[in-house]
């Protein structure tokens, strides 16, 4: 079965054809992906009309480079995906038509992604994982822990109740001026910092539940920056880096323990501890993997991360995700409507019925 | 179904698709040589994604031919809403992409003067107004055989009308609007009342006319009209959004 996926929520343009292999996982036949950080950084942040223009801009492309790159045309695909939701929906628009009109074009199913699911499915992709597994997804825009049983039922353990961890990196990255995106620039600042110089505090550590909370973590770092700046002047790259450090190793000990109460709960209610999967945009940083395999170890469970360039968004996710749904007799209609705000507890399980695409005329 | 890149090309039998969804409304239509063969036309400000594609499938089936039938593609480009004309310019594209075909777009300004220019009488100025939705109005003016004079232009109701001159013939979701404008300072003018809303049937008849450009050649631009608005949002998620 082979499958174009399309994935435009925020601000990366993507296109890829997988395929699934003899046995368990998949084949990446293409993975095109368009990042438009430029267009996004002199703003600190993504702009979604700016994002939205540069999907229409390119898609159809990156959709065309996809299919070259695989060596195939539409007529030899099994079915079209796109992401749908959640995300910003003058972006996700764009694709979701793009998908739309393809499948309705070569008669092919559409499957209507949920952007999360996509996450949530690559090490089915990868590595070929059974079902259950524990998933924490950690990205931009999201930070929850969730049981996942099969394709379409997840359970959460718990979400953030403010910021998102990502979007923690990129506020703490503002504050200590290293730039956007904030991810990869405090991990790289951090490499040389001294995590045990600044105290900040880890906020909802030891609480009996799975959630998150960065908000205040965030607020103790811009105290720290501007203590040490009526101190001692304008931070030197000593004290970023000791502050990045800092940071990093308080959200390492914050996800940790958050982990380690959602292993328990997992291989209480389902009697196996984990695996662990790590995915999204904040699963790319090398030391929180670091320290979630350590927490994974220490609870029996083996840690599972997809490769970073499939943790930040692409095509090949949503490709496969829709592969998923699509060998379990799924697919959706070209009226489907694409939504900002889409909860993976939202989604149901795929019942095989009879396809409701519109065929070719 | 044949393979799509077999369509007709030939101009006197070439079938055109065509839809807008630029407005606060939805349309498609399917014409051959300034010939309307099936159209649909819904008034929706929201929902055109869902909408679109299943009534572009309605119109092929009611003009009794498929996607593989097609010469070409039209759509309007705009201005009008951000988010609807990328749904239509989207779509365009991946249809273009998928059939091999070409694609036409026209302003939307472009089709309510051809929509507009029939109510025209000698020495009225025909001039297109579509609400901005931002309390602005999109302007451009036509001539009597629907070219227009000058280019697009943007500008509040009220300085709108002080710019004008001479008898006009408004066109346009924003003719309304402009109009009032144009009472308050003691002045009159008519209203094409047939052409408030880009309608896909002017757009497939106007492009039908007209020859197609080559299958596969840079796409035609949205006309926004405006700069993105770059205020910072707020952040796009709050746990599961």
């Amino acid at each position: 079965m082979r499958v174009l996926g399309i994935e435009t929520s925020c601000d990366e343009t993507a296109a890829a054809v997988v395929e699934s292999a003899a046995g368990r996982g998949g084949r990446i036949l293409s993975n095109r992906v368009l990042s438009q950080l430029e267009e996004h950084r002199p703003f600190g942040g993504v702009v979604p009309e700016i994002a939205a223009r540069a999907h229409l801009d390119h898609v159809d492309r990156l959709v065309a480079e996809a299919m070259a790159e695989a060596g195939l045309g539409f007529a030899e695909l099994d079915g079209v995906a796109a992401t749908v939701g959640p995300g910003l929906i003058g972006g996700v628009l764009v694709g979701a038509m793009t998908g739309k009109a393809i499948a309705a074009v070569h008669g092919k199913p559409f499957v209507a992604v949920n952007h999360l699911e996509g996450h949530a499915l690559t090490v089915r992709l990868t590595d070929g994982l059974d079902f259950p597994y524990l998933l924490l997804l950690v990205s931009g825009g999201h930070c929850q822990l969730l049981a996942v049983e099969g394709v379409g039922r997840y359970r959460r353990y718990g979400s953030t109740l403010d910021d998102a961890v990502g979007e923690a990196f990129d506020k703490v990255a503002k504050l200590l001026g290293l730039g956007y995106p904030g991810g990869p620039a405090v991990e790289r600042a951090a490499a040389g910092g001294d995590p045990a110089r600044f105290a900040l505090p880890r906020p909802m550590k030891g609480r009996p539940d799975c959630d998150f909370s960065f908000s205040g973590l965030k607020t103790a770092v811009r105290q720290a920056v501007e203590k040490a700046v009526e101190a001692a002047g304008p931070l030197d790259e000593r004290a970023r880096a000791d502050l990045a450090a800092s940071f990093q190793a308080a959200v390492a000990e914050v996800l940790q323990d958050r982990a380690a109460r959602a292993l328990a709960r997992f291989a209480a209610e389902l009697g196996r501890p984990g695996p662990l999967v790590v995915a999204g945009g904040v699963a790319a940083n090398r030391s929180l993997r670091a320290a979630l395999a350590e927490v994974a170890a220490a609870a029996g469970a083996v840690l599972v991360a997809p490769p970073p360039g499939l943790c930040t968004d692409n095509g090949a996710m949503i490709a496969w995700a829709g592969l998923e749904r699509l060998r379990l007799g799924a697919a959706d209609p070209l009226d489907f409507r694409a939504r900002p705000r889409w909860p993976l507890e939202e989604l149901s399980a795929p019942v095989p019925e009879p396809a409701q695409w519109e065929p070719a005329q | 179904m044949s393979d799509p890149g077999s369509a007709p090309r030939d101009s006197a039998a070439a079938i055109l698709l065509a839809f807008d969804c630029s407005g606060p409304s939805c349309s498609a239509a399917v014409a051959r040589g300034g010939r309307v063969l099936a159209a649909a036309f819904e008034t929706r400000p929201r929902g055109q994604g869902e909408r679109l594609l299943p009534m572009v499938g309605e119109v092929l089936a009611e003009a009794g031919c498929g996607y593989a039938d097609l010469a070409g593609i039209a759509v309007t480009l705009g201005p009008g809403s951000f988010t609807g004309l990328r749904i239509g310019l989207a779509t365009a594209r991946a249809l273009a992409l998928a059939t091999g075909l070409p694609l036409v777009g026209r302003t939307s300004f472009a089709v309510l003067a051809a929509a507009a220019a029939p109510a025209r009488v000698p020495g009225e100025r025909l001039l297109v107004a579509i609400d901005s939705q931002r309390g602005d109005l999109f302007l451009q003016g036509f001539d009597a055989q629907a070219s227009a004079t000058e280019a697009p232009w943007a500008c509040a109701a009220r300085e709108a009308a002080a710019r004008l001159e001479g008898p006009l013939l408004l066109a346009g979701s924003g003719a309304g609007r402009l109009a009032e404008a144009l009472a308050a300072q003691g002045r009159s003018c008519r209203i094409a009342e047939a052409a408030q809303l880009p309608d896909a049937a002017v757009l497939a008849r106007l492009a039908s006319l007209a020859p197609l450009p080559p299958a596969g050649g840079p796409p035609p631009a949205a006309l926004y009209l405006r700069p993105p608005d770059t205020t910072q949002p707020a952040p796009p998620g709050r746990g599961a959004r």
